[in-house]
């Protein structure tokens, strides 16, 4: 099966470059890791992340024939010929499929992304009942991959400002939990016309989450609930 | 809603799109199903009370969400300062000059019908 890898080496590359590899692929070999894998046995250096390789941890999110998706749960069954491989769009890249995430988890640190409750705890723990756990459903499996910020054009544009899909999605999951009691404080930081409001509803985000969530609706979601308390 | 809240322009682009779907849904099914227009017939109504404030309220919502949409595109594709302060204050004046020249029109032509 035929490749083509981005390839760009910082201490040797002027600019990255597409390079073809062939690989001779084993009849166990499924999914574009599996790929991955046999050509770093040909050629090492060639430079990604993987750690679960089972569409849990998000490290080895990718762009696929133009598409942003992990490489361990895509089926190489069906991919068109040269399979091209890129690093996640308007990130930096800092080696080969390799890129620079640290913009994306300040974003993530700036949404205080665990409960906020100064009440005093009960004896045990915070009860849900199941309709408010149910809220939560569509928000806390996100694995923060960053397939749908890497797919946003408003992110490309501000991604010093915006705070992205993937970041807004954390939001709402903490902005609906039931045990959290800094909503107003959460949406009042959320009310600014980057953070937030950059959002141009193009729903890529939607469309390329490889765990099938909606950071679309929960931004919409977070819209609404502002309108909602300022009314 | 605060002063740099971004909720008020978003609600300010839904609310004049609204203002302008309803007027162009009016205007084609007056062309559709309506007498047949003509310039007098048109100068009229722009000149009665109804039809300019209708004029002036569809020209409002048009100034606003061109505002907010070009105000969108600057905020998304210039990120140097004084030329992004520059294209928001062109385009500001301009929308504004534009919605006093409608005002004025609208409103010397509806003056001059209340003389007749």
């Amino acid at each position: 099966m035929r490749f083509r890898i981005l390839r760009f080496d910082p201490e040797g590359d002027a600019k990255p470059f597409f390079q073809d590899h062939d690989v001779r692929l084993a009849p166990s070999d499924h999914k574009v890791l599996d790929a991955l894998e046999r050509l770093k046995a040909q050629d090492d250096s060639i430079t990604y992340r993987r750690s679960c390789r089972e569409g849990v941890c998000g490290s080895d999110a990718m762009n696929i024939n133009g598409r942003n998706a992990l490489a361990c749960i895509t089926a190489l069954e069906g991919l068109r010929e040269p399979v091209t491989l890129a690093p996640l769009p308007g990130f930096p890249v800092i080696r080969d499929l390799v890129v620079d995430m640290t913009q994306f988890f300040a974003h993530y640190h700036e949404i205080r992304p665990y409960l906020i409750n100064d009440e005093p705890p009960p004896e045990r723990e915070r009860l849900q009942s199941p309709e408010e756990r149910a809220r939560l459903d569509g928000l806390y499996e996100c694995i923060l991959c960053a397939c749908c910020s890497g797919f946003c054009p408003s992110y490309w544009w501000n991604p010093d400002k915006f705070i992205g899909p993937a970041g807004l999605l954390q939001a709402q999951r903490f902005i609906v939990d039931s045990r959290d009691r800094a909503t107003a404080e959460r949406l009042a930081f959320l009310d600014d016309v980057y953070k937030l409001y950059r959002c141009r509803t193009i729903m890529n985000c939607t469309e390329v989450c490889p765990k099938g969530l909606s950071p679309s609706r929960a931004i919409e979601r977070i819209k609404v609930r502002l309108l909602r308390n300022s009314s | 809603m605060r002063i740099f809240s971004g909720q008020r322009a978003f609600v300010a682009q839904r609310l004049s799109a609204l203002v302008l779907l309803a007027a162009a849904a009016a205007a084609a099914l007056r062309l559709a199903f309506g007498v047949a227009p003509g310039f007098e017939r048109w100068q009229a109504w722009a000149a009665g009370a109804p039809g300019s404030v209708i004029l002036l309220v569809v020209a409002g919502a048009l100034v606003i969400h061109a505002w907010v949409g070009l105000r969108d595109v600057v905020l998304d594709y210039v990120h140097v300062a004084a030329l992004r302060l520059s294209l928001l204050a062109a385009a500001a004046l301009g929308l504004a000059a534009l919605g006093a020249w409608t005002l004025l029109i609208v409103a010397r032509h509806a003056l001059s019908h209340i003389a007749v």
